[in-house]
């Protein structure tokens, strides 16, 4: 059956995003390709004889195996010569391109996307980024400029609260609960609306939240999405933390447990995958699932979306770096695979989902009383609510006398109002949570760190 | 290229001047982030369980090697192997579990460290207070130098034909790009002056943008003597100037004077001075990258300016790309650092030079071989843009005729940029357009220059409506301006 095509939003998009077209110069290369007796002296490229590389690549574990418990000579061996091989040659990798990346690169992800998600309209598309802080800037300036409201979850990514100002872009918190952005509450502010501009565009984290480690049901999305089509908005999908969902957790944990990790066949479905107006742009990045500083990743969106990413790509940072491209895609192509791929993430589920369960068991053993949380089926983060002693709630300063307790018993975790878009405000300040990442202290000191925590908080609680 | 060490004399330079005036409002309250100031708390035996980052034992990468060659162009042979371990330092260079981990928005460590060595090198910047922070090429730096100080409904100065990229990023944050004539040398200082001193726009001039060498796509190349000129101006009017500066270290040797190709040692002929190393206010946004002289798909670069500047660049990092490819940055960081170091580097941007010159040399006297009476050209001393005047003669009045050249050339097998992209209008310049196209001479096949120029001259012949001449034995006049300073409207916009 036929899948249908994205619905036309064009009509919403920003006057600087209409203008956003091929670069004259970029499109002077199709004459180049198509008549190979033309002598083209149009770009001002340097000869790839003057970059100094002959070949450049790396050795990494096998899909699926810890790098640090893998025998030297069982590591693999990826690397990108001046040849094409199962790649393109450095040539191609280190020289100017597109806003679409490498196309091995590129069709890496389009394919590991259609594999996870097979969205459902037709015209769906892909094209590369630096990662999802960047890529949420290119998304939000399509359809958002200078006194536009941005819809957010009420606590979010600290990056965007400050990436929005000297935008001019106002953002509109909606009310969470346990499981992320509450669908009622979208539905109330879209329907009660009075600003000047209408609005536009949400902007969500539904896998295992920033900062709240929230994370939606298929039947949340399904809600949330019917919400957006209600009042024709635009959907950011910003997804890195997608595979990492694990097992629920059981208490206490066990050592014999990770037998049923969620791989990619059992995650909980995306907002993408749900799309069938093509009104979701989705955020990829390989920095929770590879490492943070390769600076790669992809979003996926209807093609004419995707086409004018490109174009802003073209003007700012052109792609990702050749060298980050040549490593992920030689990689994927020539020795992991889409098979491989996905073993590598269980394998990273297992190590996320080890990580919370230690730390859960902890939480529950040493916090009683102390703080409340949800416990996350995914990522990397959990969510204290302080329980405050009634006279203390909302005493001006408490939280930062809290936050100064947590230094001065050597353990750093980060006040609430931080993710809060109206964090300026002193009501918010004082609002009682914190946010703890299991992700990086080594596992062998989280019960030093929640003994420490414990008693930073006991004196106010 | 003369190497300009540094002395005692650093401790004793001046501080930048503060030119926060100058920024826009949102920028002008400094605003490290609150995040990261937490994440900055230091304190002995702290556990950290706030940054949200992965561990590195999640990195599936043991080691990062590339395999490079000898810097010298000319020379076979390769320089060795570098290599970037998991969780040792290599060299000056950090771990590949430090590279591939989130960073601050300025750079790695190892990276900034050399390209401040380099830069302290080259130009000696002449303030106590400078800086360099990472950037992934030069267009993303000139969009996020220029909302540092320009926002919507501002004006900018720029060069009257620019790079098409800058001019881009100025449509879509709705700043009027304001041309300055320029000459063969490039921007006129009188030219600045009058238009600045003349301006009544609604909003102040604080900024000019400007590709001082080997300009894209003039290929003019400012003289010191127009720097100094150029940055008195600057100072009198308190503008900022972005010196987007790629082509910098491809400034090529003298033409010859025979047939010969001349081998000059590179070494030995001095690079003319930047603006940086002029710039004793700290007004200078310097933007260099790694695209010309090294490879353009690596997405390195660096900017260079004053303390505080550079504070709010971080910002815009961290709300956009965070920083370039760390395993990039560590790459290069090891080849500069240690496999090449500063000597090889030299020795490479040196071939670099010879090369280019080569190029070059062929070029323009194949140019002046084939394009005599068909178009003129100032011989570029820097970077790989010839800038050629066309002469359309009697067609030249004919709006359609630049059009049907270009269909002539391409259907003739030719290609070379027109001058459209690049032309930042204005009432004058419009009425009465010169008409060029920019030929780069990096990328072909020096054995296709001839056929190219061949190409091009029966395509403007038959436009012209005339016979193609004989041109074996004639040359295209002396070189002259090819840009008649085109009069500047006041306020006026494009």
């Amino acid at each position: 059956m036929a899948k249908p095509h994205s619905v036309d939003l064009s009509g919403l998009f920003t006057e600087a995003t209409r203008v956003r077209d091929n670069s004259p110069l970029k499109s002077l290369t199709k004459y180049m390709e198509a008549d190979s007796q033309l002598v083209s002296l149009g770009a001002g490229l340097p000869h790839p004889s003057t970059f100094p590389f002959a070949q450049i690549g790396a050795r990494v574990a096998p899909a699926g195996a810890s790098v640090a418990n893998t025998a030297p000579a069982d590591m693999l061996n990826v690397y990108v010569t001046t040849l094409p091989g199962a790649v393109e040659g450095l040539g191609k990798f280190l020289q100017y391109g597109n806003g679409r990346g490498v196309p091995s690169y590129a069709a890496f992800t389009h394919e590991h996307t259609q594999r996870v998600h097979d969205p459902k309209y037709s015209d769906w598309d892909t094209v590369v980024s630096l990662g999802n802080t960047d890529a949420f800037v290119k998304a939000l300036m399509l359809f958002c400029s200078s006194g536009d409201t941005l819809l957010v979850d009420e606590w979010t990514y600290p990056a965007i609260i400050g990436t929005v100002v000297p935008m001019n872009v106002q953002l509109a918190p909606i009310h969470m609960d346990g499981e992320g952005m509450v669908p009622e509450a979208l539905d109330d502010v879209c329907t009660s609306w009075t600003g000047e501009r209408k609005l536009r565009m949400v902007y969500t984290i539904p896998t295992a939240q920033n900062p709240t480690g929230a994370t939606m049901s298929i039947e949340r999305k399904r809600a949330i999405y019917a919400v957006a089509q209600k009042h024709n908005l635009v959907i950011i999908e910003d997804d890195p933390y997608y595979y990492l969902q694990f097992e629920p957790y059981v208490a206490p944990s066990g050592t014999e447990r990770y037998t049923n990790l969620p791989g990619i066949k059992n995650l909980v479905p995306s907002l993408l995958s749900l799309d069938t107006d093509g009104r979701v742009i989705r955020l990829d990045s390989f920095s929770k699932v590879l490492a943070p500083g390769l600076r790669c990743g992809w979003v996926t969106a209807p093609k004419y979306i995707t086409d004018k990413i490109q174009f802003h790509n073209e003007t700012s940072i052109q792609q990702p770096a050749g060298v980050s491209q040549a490593i992920v895609a030689s990689l994927m192509n020539d020795q992991w695979g889409h098979a491989g791929w996905e073993r590598h993430l269980v394998q990273i589920q297992r190590e996320y989902a080890m990580r919370r369960d230690v730390f859960v068991d902890l939480c529950l053993k040493h916090l009683n009383g102390l703080v409340e949380f949800t416990v996350p089926d995914a990522g990397m983060f959990l969510w204290f609510r302080v329980l405050l002693r009634p006279e203390l709630q909302s005493q001006t300063g408490v939280m930062q006398r809290v936050f100064d307790s947590m230094v001065a018993n050597h353990v750093l975790l980060v006040p609430g109002y931080m993710f809060s878009p109206k964090g300026a405000e002193q009501k918010v300040r004082d609002e009682p949570y914190i946010r703890a990442a299991f992700s990086f202290a080594a596992t062998t000191d989280f019960e030093v760190a929640i003994t420490r925590l414990a008693q930073a908080l006991a004196p106010f609680c | 290229m003369s190497l300009n060490t540094s002395t005692a004399l650093a401790s004793k330079l001046p501080q930048a001047k503060d030119l926060s005036h100058l920024l826009v409002p949102t920028f002008r309250i400094h605003q490290k982030s609150p995040f990261k100031a937490v994440m900055g708390t230091p304190t002995h035996d702290m556990i950290n369980m706030a940054g949200g980052v992965p561990h590195p034992s999640t990195f599936p990468l043991e080691q990062v090697q590339a395999t490079v060659r000898a810097p010298s162009h000319a020379a076979l042979g390769l320089a060795g192997t570098l290599s970037l371990e998991r969780t040792q330092a290599s060299g000056s260079t950090e771990s590949l579990n430090e590279l591939l981990q989130y960073n601050d928005g300025r750079g790695m460590a190892s990276y900034c460290r050399f390209l401040r060595k380099f830069t302290e090198q080259t130009h000696a910047p002449p303030y106590a207070d400078w800086d360099v922070v990472a950037s992934c090429g030069n267009t993303d730096s000139i969009a996020k130098a220029v909302s540092l100080f320009c926002q919507q409904g501002d004006h900018i100065i720029v060069e009257q034909y620019s790079f098409p990229g800058a001019l881009s990023n100025l449509v879509f944050a709705k700043v009027k790009p304001v041309p300055v004539a320029m000459d063969s040398e490039g921007v006129d200082p009188v030219a600045l002056d009058s238009l600045c001193s003349s301006w009544t726009g609604a909003t102040p001039l604080r900024a000019i943008y400007m590709i001082p060498t080997g300009q894209n796509p003039t290929g003019a190349t400012m003289s010191l003597a127009r720097r100094k000129a150029l940055y008195a101006v600057a100072q009198k009017h308190d503008l900022v100037i972005i010196e987007d500066d790629p082509y910098y270290f491809l400034q090529l040797g003298p033409m010859p004077d025979t047939q010969e190709t001349a081998a000059t040692d590179m070494s030995k002929l001095p690079l003319v001075p930047s603006l940086l190393s002029l710039d004793t206010d700290g007004r200078v946004i310097r933007l260099d990258s790694f695209s010309k002289i090294l490879a353009p798909n690596l997405r390195c670069g660096w900017i260079t300016a004053p303390a505080y500047i550079q504070d709010r660049m971080q910002i815009l990092n961290e709300s956009t790309i965070l920083q370039p490819s760390g395993l990039t940055q560590g790459v290069i960081s090891r080849l500069l650092n240690d496999t090449w170091g500063i000597e090889g580097w030299n020795e490479h941007l040196n071939s670099l030079r010879a090369a280019y010159s080569a190029r070059r040399n062929l070029f323009v006297t194949l140019a002046h071989k084939h394009l005599a009476g068909l178009a003129t050209f100032t011989v570029p001393t820097a970077g790989m843009f010839l800038w050629m005047r066309v002469d359309l003669g009697d067609a030249a009045a004919d709006a359609t005729a630049m059009p049907r050249l270009l269909d002539a050339m391409k259907k003739g097998g030719v290609m070379m940029a027109p001058d459209m992209p690049f032309r930042v209008t204005n009432a004058a310049a419009a009425a009465a357009p010169e008409r060029f196209l920019r030929a780069a001479f990096a990328l072909a096949e020096t054995d296709m220059f001839e056929p190219a120029l061949e190409r091009l001259a029966r395509a403007i012949a038959s436009i012209r409506g005339s016979e193609l001449q004989d041109t074996q034995s004639g040359t295209c006049a002396e070189p002259i301006d090819t840009m008649a300073p085109a009069p500047i409207a006041v306020n006026s916009s494009t």
